[in-house]
Order: structure tokens, then sequence, then C-alpha cells
């Protein structure tokens, strides 16, 4: 027993001075690696979900703010549900704040990830609804720089483009495409990106100080840098309104019909997805405005991030992660890539 | 006042109390002192952590002041990167992601920053870190709250990350397998003692694995047969529990959720 225990210790050691981890390490695949991200915002979500704020009557009445300019045939259950959560705040959001952390653990955890995706779109369609008023895309004032279509609904895009099926992984060229067939999955960018350049165009946020203002008013309560970051982004926007959304929509079209292009053309338009996603992320939605305190989640940004990265041609995404080798009966979440 | 729910409050700090105990048990059956085991450090700092962190989500179970926990995570926190800095030699980036210690690093620079960062109720009368709900007070805040965001995506990420893992069909060659090679290597010493620790099992399963090595072994060694694989010393269920590489990914899963919960609601 005692050389077992010193060839232990000295293993240990070895381990820990030096081999721990260091040659056999195999990342997760692609669409895994997106899985897990996705998890992790969800569970980012969660913890969100728990702040003091959301336990209070405040949060009902943050959700019955979002039935304004909406159909009343959407405003209606939006103002019911509204009322339920005033009244029973700390039970309500109680169970929100679970269900969406099973929702994480659900996907991180190999063997749910199929029901915790499936689970997530009902929620994000239900939070889609009663939660963000269809991310007012039926109002006017649905902007892709505030969020528009609303970031829940890209929860449930991805949880069906990162859906753990091999349907077409022989013809797949990018990650999204495995779930759906990349014909379905480029018209699902054609649609959300397409979506996103008309609302930019949408009349309110044409005006001369329609973006400025916007920009400008997520620096309340943020951090002196970030309130910096926003107030000066405002004034580079003011009386630029049109011209600013006229950029803004030509460079969402650009990046919409970008998955049709060649790979090499295709991969510049995702670089200018993400870059475009991480300065709505940025200025647009002050990091979904986490640190004013209130927030439900990030907001769009880095939904947008994940999704071009679902996108992106896999010879290159592919063999950045080691493939993993198919096994009979691979588990959900972890099937082979094929570059 | 604060309006998070004394149940979730009281919830989080009976996890972490249950982490602590838990890792207590650990360091009590593996009995570090004698055999150098890998993870007693590892295991003492969630001692630390647990017991530190429920002080902070119920004012009543406060034990040392901010500035003596401050004082003990940075050491925690110095020590981790030492590890990290050794495998980051070899590594690269990478190290931030396979690392064994990486996560601890981040969880003890998280304890640091909340106890160096937190301000008192702005409404409250609790005293120190006596809870963030403030006894019957304001919240707690943090100083600084952009560290707060980075360090919940940060533990939210490890969380996933060790999740994965641990569903995972074996988890070889990351920070769970590096906790499983110390048995491993009792278990190599017992298969060259005859003692048939190795058995066919894990001979078949290093032929059809070619990263060889350490690679194979902590499928068998992550296995509840942990302790079982050390002739000689028991194998009661609640020690293979306890001892199981799974239970102390379990508590740094537990940890790092909370962690980043506590992170979030002091914003």
């Amino acid at each position: 027993m005692s050389d077992i225990a010193v060839s232990r210790g000295r293993a240990t050691w070895r381990a820990r001075l030096g081999a721990s981890g260091e040659s056999t390490w195999q990342l997760p695949d692609a669409r895994r690696a997106l899985q897990l991200a996705l998890a992790a915002i969800w569970l980012l979500d969660a913890v969100l979900q728990y702040q003091s704020f959301m336990f209070t009557k405040g949060f009902g009445q943050m959700l019955a703010g979002t039935a304004a300019g909406n159909p009343s045939v959407i405003a209606g259950p939006i103002n019911w549900d509204a009322r339920l959560v005033e009244h029973h705040a700390v039970l309500i959001n109680s169970i929100f704040a679970t269900i969406q952390l099973l929702i994480a653990v659900g996907i991180a955890w190999r063997p749910t990830v199929r029901a915790a995706l499936a689970a997530s779109i009902l929620w994000s369609l239900g939070v889609w609804w009663f939660g963000e008023g269809l991310g007012m895309v039926l109002t006017s004032s649905a902007s892709p720089v505030n969020g528009a279509p609303g970031a829940v609904i890209i929860y449930a895009l991805l949880a069906v483009l990162l859906w753990p099926s091999g349907r077409y992984a022989a013809t797949a060229r990018f990650v999204a495409a495995r779930a759906v067939g990349g014909t379905a999955a480029r018209i699902l960018w054609l649609l959300l990106w397409g979506s996103l350049a008309y609302f930019a165009l949408l009349p309110g946020n044409r005006t001369a100080q329609g973006l400025s203002g916007m920009v400008g008013g997520m620096a309340a309560g943020q951090p002196g840098w970030l309130a910096g970051l926003d107030n000066h982004a405002a004034s580079l926007l003011a009386h630029q309104g049109l011209a600013a959304s006229i950029v803004l929509a030509m460079a969402l079209v650009l990046i919409a019909v970008g998955v049709y292009l060649p790979a090499p053309a295709a991969r510049a338009t995702l670089v200018l997805a993400i870059v475009v996603a991480a300065l709505i992320w940025i200025f647009g939605e002050a990091f979904g405005a986490i640190m004013a305190g209130g927030a439900t989640d990030p907001n769009s940004g880095p939904l947008l991030i994940l999704l071009a990265l679902s996108y992106w041609p896999l010879g290159k995404l592919a063999t950045a992660s080691a493939p993993v080798t198919p096994t009979a009966g691979a588990e959900p979440g972890h099937e082979e890539v094929k570059a | 006042m604060s309006e998070i729910p004394g149940f979730i409050l009281d919830a989080f700090a009976a996890l972490m109390l249950l982490v602590a105990a838990v890792s207590a048990g650990r360091l009590a059956l593996d009995r570090p002192w004698r055999r150098g085991v890998m993870d007693a450090d590892v295991d003492g700092v969630h001692v630390l952590m647990g017991i530190a962190m429920a002080g902070m989500l119920v004012a009543r179970l406060s034990t040392l002041s901010n500035g003596v926990w401050t004082v003990i995570f940075a050491v925690t926190t110095a020590w981790f990167a030492w590890f990290v800095y050794r495998e980051s030699r070899g590594g690269g980036a990478r190290v931030l992601v396979h690392s064994h210690h990486a996560p601890h690093l981040v969880h003890s620079a998280a304890m640091v920053y909340m106890f160096a960062a937190i301000t008192a109720p702005a409404a409250g009368h609790g005293s120190g870190m006596a809870g963030m709900g403030g006894a019957g007070g304001g919240m707690s805040t943090l100083a600084v709250p952009v560290l707060a965001f980075i360090f919940a995506i940060l533990l939210a990420g490890y969380a996933v990350l060790d999740l994965d893992r641990l569903s995972g069909p074996a988890p070889h060659g990351s920070h769970l397998a590096a906790v499983a090679v110390a048995p491993a290597g009792a278990a190599v010493a017992g298969a060259a003692a005859g003692s048939g620790t190795l058995g066919p099992g894990t001979a078949s399963a290093a032929a059809v694995r070619p990263e060889g090595g350490i690679a194979t072994l902590p499928e068998q060694a992550a296995s509840p047969a942990r302790s079982a694989g050390a002739p000689g010393r028991g194998g009661g269920s609640v020690r293979d529990l306890l001892l199981n590489p799974r239970t102390a990914a379990g508590c740094r899963i537990a940890m790092g959720v909370t962690m980043a919960f506590m992170l979030v609601i002091m914003i």
C-alpha cells in the first residue's frame, strides 16, 4: 500500500506540474461549443432573473410596458400576464429564474440537450410575446440598435439551428446547416438580417435625432466609462439619423445576402456581421444594460455573434476545434464533425 | 430593502455550506497530510469559499471580516495563478480552457473582488459583509461593476464546460481528468503489483484510444470506483461518493453558479 501511495503521490504532482490536461484535452466540436456558449448565456439570464428588481412590482410594470403600441390581440395577453406577475412577483419570478437555470443546465448536460433545447424554444416564444411584446416588431419603435426583433427569439432560432441532428451533416457547409439543411438555414439568416435592415429604415429611426437619442438614452445608470462611450457615440450621430440608418441598412443587407456568396466573401460578411453585432451591443445596448441593473438578458448583440459563428464555413471552424471521433450511439450534442 | 426573497438567499447559503462540508469530508477521507493528494488545496479552498459565501448570503452565518477574507483569497489566487502560469508555459492561452487550475484561479479572484469591492448597503445597518441583502437593510453593491459582469461571464462559461465534461462519455485530459490522475497512478501501481486493478476493460479502452497515456486512465479512475482502486482502503458508498472526482466537479459547478448569482445581484 505504501508503494501505491508513493506512486500516487508522484503521479499526482507530475500531473499537477506538467502533464495535467496538456496533450489530451479535446475541445468540443464546433456545434457543441456553440451549444455551450448558448447554455452560458442562458445561465447568465437565469442569474439576472434573480436580481432584486425582478421580485418587485416593477418587473410586472416593465412587462406591461411592452404592450404599448402593439395590436390589442397581442397587448391584451401581455397586460394579463403583467398583472399576474405584479401580484405574485416572488413566486412567478422564482419560477422564471429556475426555468432558465434548468434550460442552461439541460443544454450543458449532454443527455438532456435535446429536451432543453426544445424547452428553450417554447420558453423563448412565450417570453417573446409576454416579455418582449414580440420584440416590438409590430410597432414603429423597433430598431436593430435596441434589440429588435427581440433577443429572445434569437435564442429560439439558435436552438433550432444547433439542434443535435446529423440529418444534413454530409452536405452541411456550416454548423447551422446540419440540423435544417443549407437552404433553410440560409433563408432563416436572410429573413433575420433582412428584417433588421428593414427595421433600420423605419421612419422613427430615420429621423435626424432618432439613432442619437436611442444611443444617448442608454447612458443613464451606466458606469462612467460606458456612459461616456454612449454619449460620445450619440454626439457623433446627432443630426445624422438618416445617413446613419441608410449606412446601417446597407451593411445589414450585405450581411443578409452574404451567406449566398462564395466562402471567402461569406467569411468577410460574417466578420462584418460580428463587428456590427458587437457595435450594437456596446453602443446601442450598453452590454444589455446589465451594469445598470435590472436587465433580464444581455440583449441581442452576443446572440447575433453566436449566430454568425454558426454560419462560419466549416473548413475553418471545424479544423479549429478537434473533431470528435464518430462513435456508435454518439451522445446528443456531440455527434461527429465533418468538414 | 433587499427584495430578493430570503428563501433564495438561504437556499444558496445552504448549498454553499453543503459544498464546504463535502469538501471538508474529502479532505478528511483523503488525508492529504499523509500522501499529498493532488486536490487537497482545491478542497481546502472550497471549504473556505463555502463558509465565506454563506456568510455573504446570510448575515447570521458571517464569520470573518471582509479584510481577512480578502487576504485569504488573495493568497489562494496567487497559489492558483502560479499553477496556471506553470501550465501555460507549454499550452499558451489554451490553458484557460483546459487547465485544471484556471477555474479555481477565477473563483479565487472573484472572491477577492467581491470582498474588496463590496460596499455597505445604502439604507442598511448590516455590519461589514453581514449579508448581501443586509440584515434588514438595503442591498450591498459592488464597485467597478464591469468586473462583476466579466467574472459572471467567466464563471458561467466554466460551469457549462464542467457540466459538459461531467456528462460526456469520458473526461480525459481535462481538469476533471487531472483530478483523476492520482487514483490512476494508484491503479497503475496496483496493476504492476499484480493486484488486477487494471482489468481487461481498461486495457481494451487503452487499445482503442490513440491518445494513450493518462488519457485512458481517467476513464477508469473517474468512475465511482476511485477509492476502490486502492487496495485496503475499503469502499463505503459515502466514501466513494465523496472521493469521486465528479463530486469535486459538482462542487465547483455549484460554487461557480452561486458566485455568478452573487456577483450579478450585487451589480
